[in-house]
């Protein structure tokens, strides 16, 4: 494999060679002829094969769009690379080159068979896109770490694996460390696994794949864990009332008020806090449910109506199914009768007939469209009413809940207010004034600033309330324009799908009578 | 009689003119005078009256009986049966008593009533209560644990013999079994049967003596309609209505005129009411057709059926069974015109209830003693043992009154049956039917029965059912077929079109299902029906015509479901290789496939169509989702070659496509070419496939044609009986053992019985008496075998004699014997030396044998258990 390539005359992946390979490889015969004639196309390619061609660099390849089977081995390639684009990829052999490390497959999603033996690869890794891999031969390369198989306990559908020739695969142990760890293999290094000997390793490595399974299993945990909670709060959001669940919100009014922290220090002021913030988040868990039971209500309302709209779509296309299949039927007598019949003019009455009748058709298909169109048309009217409504309802049942938290606001801010001017003159007065901590004690100045400080905290609370606010109206107002938008813009695309359809047919229809018109006349 | 007769002449010529007048009357008198005699009422009848019944009574025929029961006599042989049926044990005596006195009370209390039927004579002219004479039995074939095949089976086992004198009872009421044995009874004897059945299995059932009408008496079904030919009832599904979505499109505007629609729906209306009119006259008229005529002795025709109450074996209401026909009547049939009494084996009921309206006001009650007169005191009331039983498990408490009310109960208890056990043997239960064959005439139908196996052909049922009531223009057959080897289960023949429909069970070879024709001639109209999951093609269904083949597939991989081919008429072939078969060409072959989710629409065929002789191939896609058209592809097919033997290169004109959606790959020559050449191999298959199909179907018909000249039955590997098979394994088993049995008894053979016999039972042998024993024993065999050769000896010596005094006699008159007697000296020479020479060979050998058989019982007796003890000590 390291032969000197400068004496090689290296080649370079040109669009040329490209071009000779695909001639070479493309159909033959009258099939072939055909495909000169016509130009193949890069993109139709499936299969190619680039083999002892002295490749250096994998390049040019990225209008195989559709390539499934790719051979690039007994090249001099050494960075896998520029196959980025050839996602339907299910088969590559990049064997006996000078790879060194694997790179560059990430894309490749489908990939089922991939051959990496006789190059130079000591690590393995980079292969966690290959989810469907079944075949992977790995043999002869510079592998030393018998921990590295491991990595391999992760694709599922592995069947064949290949690994002689590798340092590792002189240890004594390689083949049972391999049986034990990786029990879903039939084949190694292209022999069938013998069930007994796989017993044989289980037992002898359990307790080291016990614990394994165990992180396994941990991690998988954790990982299930994080994706129900990203679902949860993906579907609060659908909801427009994420973090509502809790004391997040209340929390949150405190996060950037230095005052009202320092203010909490005050002697009662703790325990109206615990009281606001109760009231407080009973109210956020309203809004919490009431939005819950709002989103469950308008999913309902709009499954309904797509059903709906899904229920007359279907049956206005059966009905226009059936009429074309009528036509067709109709259609294929009258040409038949127009063959056989011999006298012009009777020929000419025909067609006439014909082209009335696809006159009719195309009448007919599109009265069936035009009605179809008005009776979806005043549903989708129906459907944007009832769901702004509905969304009108909801912002303003959840405007008042929130007017309730403010108020509670206002009350606590009251309080606090008359509880820190009560101790400023009590400080005033120089009573009790041991135990604050310095910055509190910063505030109790005068009367003005304990009342800016107050009335800061406040404002921020009151800003935070109206910004969630804020954000859950216009986020559910959005909402519902964009769907309401959607709906209307898709029905837009099925008629204009639909017209099209039909005056395409319908011309179809009349240009195939046309031309049997012209080689009649011709006859 | 001879002057009535004069009498009634010289009045008819009086009366003559105003016959007509009296016409009318007769018959208007007639009903009243039935009336009157159903309701037992006294009337006074003037005379013009009384000379109408007299004319009447002149025209009633009573019908006389096939078979007197004196000829029976003959066959049942009473000497044989158990003492049981011949005399009467004294509780039985005791209940006849009982019986006498009920009824005495029972005739002075009701004067106007027909004396009871309470203790007829049996077989043996022994006077038995009728109770008695049931004999509950549970049958050990479960069968007949149901009410249902009970009835079934004894109106087919049975033959029905009408009653004597059709207005009384019977004198004579036999037993069960002799009804088994000879296989005929009147209806009570077939309730009899019938109600012990039911009593043993379980059911709350009572034989009825009542009255019938005509048609119940007579088993005459010929007004019924035949339950074979009553199609089930569709069950008309209720469509639930779904309430309208919220969203639901609105219906495009109705623009037709209501005005238009309501005068067209009463135009209709109008067509059907005349319609309808129509048919209801047709109805009636058919039915007066089919009235009986009127029976002159209705409501006095005494019949015999069996009642079953509800309560036991989950019945919900109580019903008749009439047991001639096995058909079951609600207790307010029309049919059932009064009820005498009933009974069970435990007691006897009188109706005390007004029959006026037949049996419909009647209340089966038997606890209400107004109602329903009861005979025994201790069990009256059927319901009472029941909830006896219930209170022995409740409530233990009241055992004293319980135990007090069981004895009043003891004294008044039926007597057993007299009535030895019933039994049916396999075979008579399998045979039914007596001779295995039974006739049954319905209305307009004719069922005709016969036992598994008595027909070679496996035929078990057959029903004709025909046009008009007297039975002479056959509409259709249906034959039930039953273990046949080719599984056919059920022919349906339809004489007017000549359709024959064949119904197979699954297991035919070639997984037939249903099979219908009018000739068994290939290339006609036929459709053959398969069980496709049994079937590798999965076809479900092929139709045929003269011109055309369809087939319908199901669960196929490749998704063909309807292959349809058009054949052209044959080619005559000039030269007449009549090995060769010569098939139809083929015309048109149209392909259907289902959807196959895999490919997209555009790809996936939904019809192709090869039209052979045109050369073209046309090709229909399935519909995309949201589409209404379909894409289609037409390829003008030419052989690759021309004439010429030039290449024909693809053109662009030589395919035709509309596509839903143009897309890029299609346009191509390439593609169209590749698609081509891949559609010319799929049509060589397609027509190597419809070949075939006509291949099978010939083998099919080969195949059913020699079925129906075989037509073997398969016999179950269970049935001993006729699969020869067990029974030739059964046999040699059984010879077998009886060969070691044989041998065993040889072997057993005590040679010191005799002698150990001589000594006192129970004596215990010493050794003296066992050398004795011993040395008695083979002196005793030694004399034997002297005996032996002695008496051989003799025999040689007196055959000798004889011939040599023959051969003297031969000798002296050797001069004046005829040929024939010379030869028949001859002969016995020949004779006589041949046993010699054998009786000097029996001779020898036993001189022979002698001494080791003396040896060989010595050894034996020396090895006997009884006697080695005693004789060890010699050896």
């Amino acid at each position: 494999m390291s032969w000197p390539y400068d004496s090689m005359q290296l080649k370079v992946m040109d669009d040329n060679m490209l071009k000779v390979a695909v001639g070479e490889q493309g159909p033959q015969e009258e099939a072939g002829r055909l495909a000169k004639q016509e130009d193949i196309l890069f993109k139709d390619v499936l299969s190619l094969q680039l083999d002892f061609q002295n490749i250096l660099h994998i390049d040019n390849l990225w209008q195989f769009e559709n390539l499934q089977k790719l051979q690039l081995n007994n090249n001099i390639i050494e960075r896998i690379e520029g196959l980025e684009n050839l996602t339907h990829l299910v088969w590559l052999d990049l064997s006996f080159n000078n790879i060194e490390a694997i790179e560059g497959l990430d894309t490749l999603v489908n990939l089922e068979d991939l051959s990496l033996s006789n190059n130079r690869i000591s690590k393995i890794d980079s292969l966690d896109a290959l989810v469907k891999l079944q075949v992977l031969s790995l043999g002869n390369n510079q592998i030393g770490n018998i921990m590295n198989v491991i990595y391999l306990r992760q694709f599922t559908c592995l069947q064949t694996l290949s690994l002689a020739g590798n340092p590792i695969a002189e240890a004594e142990d390689y083949k049972m460390f391999i049986y034990a760890y990786l029990p879903d293999l039939v084949y190694l290094d292209f022999r069938h696994i013998d069930e007994q000997a796989r017993e044989v390793a289980k037992i002898k490595h359990q307790y080291n794949i016990d614990e394994l399974k165990h992180r396994e299993a941990q991690m998988q945990a954790q990982l299930e864990d994080e994706q129900g909670q990203r679902e949860k709060l993906a579907e609060h959001k659908l909801a427009f009332i994420e973090h509502l669940d809790g004391s997040f919100l209340f929390e949150s009014l405190y996060a950037e008020d230095m005052e009202g922290n320092k203010l909490s220090y005050l002697p009662g002021v703790g325990e109206f806090l615990e009281a606001y913030k109760d009231k407080f988040v009973i109210i956020c868990l309203n809004i919490f449910e009431y939005g819950l039971k709002q989103q469950e209500k308008r999913k309902i309302e709009l499954d309904t109506f797509n059903e709906c709209m899904q229920e007359a779509i279907l049956e206005n296309q059966e009905q226009g199914k059936l009429k074309v299949a009528k036509f067709e039927e109709r259609h294929l007598q009258c040409l038949n009768a127009i063959r056989e019949e011999t006298e012009l003019s009777n020929i000419e009455k025909k067609l006439i007939e014909c082209s009335d009748d696809i006159n009719e058709l195309f009448n007919m298909l599109m009265m069936l469209e035009m009605q179809l169109v008005e009776q979806l048309e005043e549903t989708i009217n129906m459907f944007e009413r009832n769901i702004t409504d509905l969304v009108g309802l909801f912002v303003e049942n959840v405007q008042s809940l929130m007017a309730q938290c403010r108020d509670l606001e206002n009350h606590h801010h009251e309080k606090v207010l008359e509880t820190a001017i009560n101790y400023l003159e009590k400080i005033l007065k120089g009573e009790m004034d041991k135990d604050l901590p310095d910055d509190v004690r910063a505030l109790f100045v005068d009367k003005d600033t304990i009342v800016n400080a107050v009335g800061a905290s406040h404002d921020i609370h009151l800003l935070k309330i109206d910004n969630r606010e804020d954000e859950l109206v216009t986020g559910i107002n959005s909402w519902c324009t964009h769907l309401v938008d959607k709906i209307h813009k898709d029905e837009i695309m099925r008629n204009r799908k639909r017209v099209k359809e039909i005056t395409q047919y319908i011309g179809h229809m009349q240009s195939e009578l046309d031309n049997l018109e012209c080689g009649d006349i011709i006859d | 009689m001879e002057v009535l007769r004069e009498k009634v002449e010289e009045e008819e010529a009086a009366e003559r003119e105003e016959a007509a007048e009296q016409a009318e009357h007769a018959e208007k008198m007639e009903r009243m005078v039935r009336l009157a005699e159903v309701s037992k009422e006294e009337r006074i009848l003037t005379q013009d009256e009384l000379r109408d019944l007299e004319k009447k009574m002149m025209a009633v025929e009573i019908p006389i009986p096939a078979e007197r029961p004196i000829i029976n006599k003959a066959i049942i042989d009473v000497s044989k049966l158990p003492p049981s049926y011949t005399t009467n044990s004294p509780k039985e005596e005791h209940l006849l008593q009982v019986a006498d006195n009920f009824s005495r009370q029972y005739s002075h209390l009701c004067p106007d009533r027909v004396p009871l039927f309470l203790y007829p004579l049996n077989e043996c002219e022994v006077p038995k209560f009728v109770s008695t004479t049931l004999r509950p039995t549970l049958m050990p074939y479960p069968e007949l644990y149901n009410w249902d095949s009970c009835a079934q089976f004894v109106s087919d086992f049975l033959t029905m013999v009408p009653l004597l004198d059709p207005l009384k009872p019977p004198l004579y009421l036999y037993s069960s079994t002799t009804v088994l044995k000879r296989q005929k009874g009147n209806c009570f004897d077939f309730s009899t049967l019938l109600c012990s059945m039911l009593i043993g299995s379980g059911y709350d059932a009572y034989c009825v003596n009542g009255y019938g009408s005509l048609d119940l008496c007579l088993m005459d079904l010929t007004r019924e309609v035949c339950p074979l030919t009553v199609k089930a009832k569709e069950v008309v599904k209720k469509k639930e209505k779904v309430s309208p979505k919220k969203y639901a499109v609105k219906p495009p505007r109705d623009l037709t005129s209501r005005f238009e629609q309501e005068q067209e729906d009463k135009r209709q209306q109008e067509i059907q009411a005349l319609e309808k009119k129509r048919l209801r006259e047709e109805e009636e008229h058919l039915l007066e057709a089919e009235k009986s005529k009127p029976d002159p002795l209705h409501g006095l025709r005494v019949h015999s059926w069996v009642l079953v109450l509800a309560g036991k074996r989950e019945v919900p209401e109580c019903f008749f069974i009439d047991p001639l026909t096995a058909r079951s009547y609600s207790t307010k049939d029309d049919h059932f015109l009064g009820i005498e009494s009933l009974w069970n084996h435990r007691n006897y009921w009188v109706n005390m209830q007004d029959c006026w309206n037949c049996c419909k006001d009647l209340v089966f009650d038997l606890g209400d003693p107004v109602r329903w007169e009861y005979m025994l005191l201790g069990s009256d009331k059927p319901y009472l043992s029941l909830t006896e039983d219930y209170d022995e498990g409740m409530d233990n408490d009241d055992d004293v009154e319980y135990l007090g009310k069981e004895d009043e109960d003891k004294s008044f208890d039926m007597p057993p049956s007299w009535v030895a056990q019933i039994e049916i043997t396999p075979e008579e239960f399998e045979t039914r039917c007596p001779n295995g064959k039974k006739v049954i005439q319905y209305k307009r139908a004719q069922v005709e029965k016969w036992a598994p196996y008595l027909n070679n052909n496996g035929l078990v049922c057959r029903l004709t059912t025909y046009e008009d009531l007297q039975c002479t223009k056959g509409l259709e057959i249906k034959e039930w077929y039953q273990n046949r080897e080719d599984m056919l289960e059920l022919r349906h023949i339809n004489r007017t079109t000549g359709l024959h429909v064949d119904y197979f069970k699954p297991g035919h070879p070639q997984a037939l299902q249903v099979h219908s024709y009018k000739s068994m001639l290939p290339e006609m109209d036929r459709v053959m029906e398969f069980y496709e999951m049994a079937r590798e093609d999965g076809l479900i269904k092929r139709e045929e015509t003269p011109m055309t083949m369809t087939e319908y597939y199901g669960g196929r991989s490749d998704f063909l479901s309807y292959r349809h081919i058009n054949f052209g008429p044959r080619i005559k072939k000039l030269t007449q290789n009549s090995a060769e078969s010569n098939p139809r060409p083929m015309v048109k072959i149209t392909e259907r496939f289902s959807r196959n989710p895999e490919k997209p629409a555009d790809e996936d065929v939904a019809e192709r169509v090869f039209l052979i002789t045109e050369e073209r191939i046309q090709l229909r896609y399935h519909c995309r989702d949201d589409y209404i058209t379909a894409s289609k592809r037409e390829f003008l097919r030419r052989t690759e070659v021309d004439s010429k033997g030039n290449k024909i290169n693809m053109t662009p004109d030589m395919c035709i496509s509309f596509e839903v959606e143009p897309m890029e790959h299609t346009k191509k020559l390439l593609y169209q070419y590749k698609t081509m050449i891949h559609l010319k191999n799929e049509e060589k298959l397609s027509r190597h496939q419809a070949w075939e199909s006509e291949l099978e179907v010939l083998e099919i018909l080969k195949l059913r044609e020699e079925e129906e000249a075989a037509h073997t039955l398969t016999i179950s590997i269970y049935d001993t009986k006729r699969n020869e098979k067990s029974k030739e394994y059964r046999e040699a088993m059984e010879r077998v053992l009886h060969e070691e049995h044989l041998q065993q008894v040889e072997t057993q053979l005590d040679y010191l019985a005799p002698f150990l016999a001589q000594l006192s039972p129970g004596e215990k042998l010493t050794r003296w008496q066992a050398v004795r024993l011993k040395d008695e024993c083979l002196s005793d065999f030694k004399q034997r075998l002297i005996d032996k050769a002695n008496l051989i000896q003799a025999r040689f010596e007196k055959e000798t004699q004889e011939l040599q005094k023959k051969q003297q006699w031969y000798q002296e008159n050797q001069v004046t014997l005829s040929p024939e007697d010379e030869d028949l000296y001859l002969s016995y020479c020949s004779q006589a030396m041949f046993r010699i020479r054998i009786l000097e060979q029996r001779l020898n050998r036993h001189k022979e044998m002698a001494p080791l058989k003396y040896l060989a019982l010595e050894e034996k007796l020396y090895k006997d258990p009884r006697l080695v003890e005693f004789l060890k000590v010699f050896v």
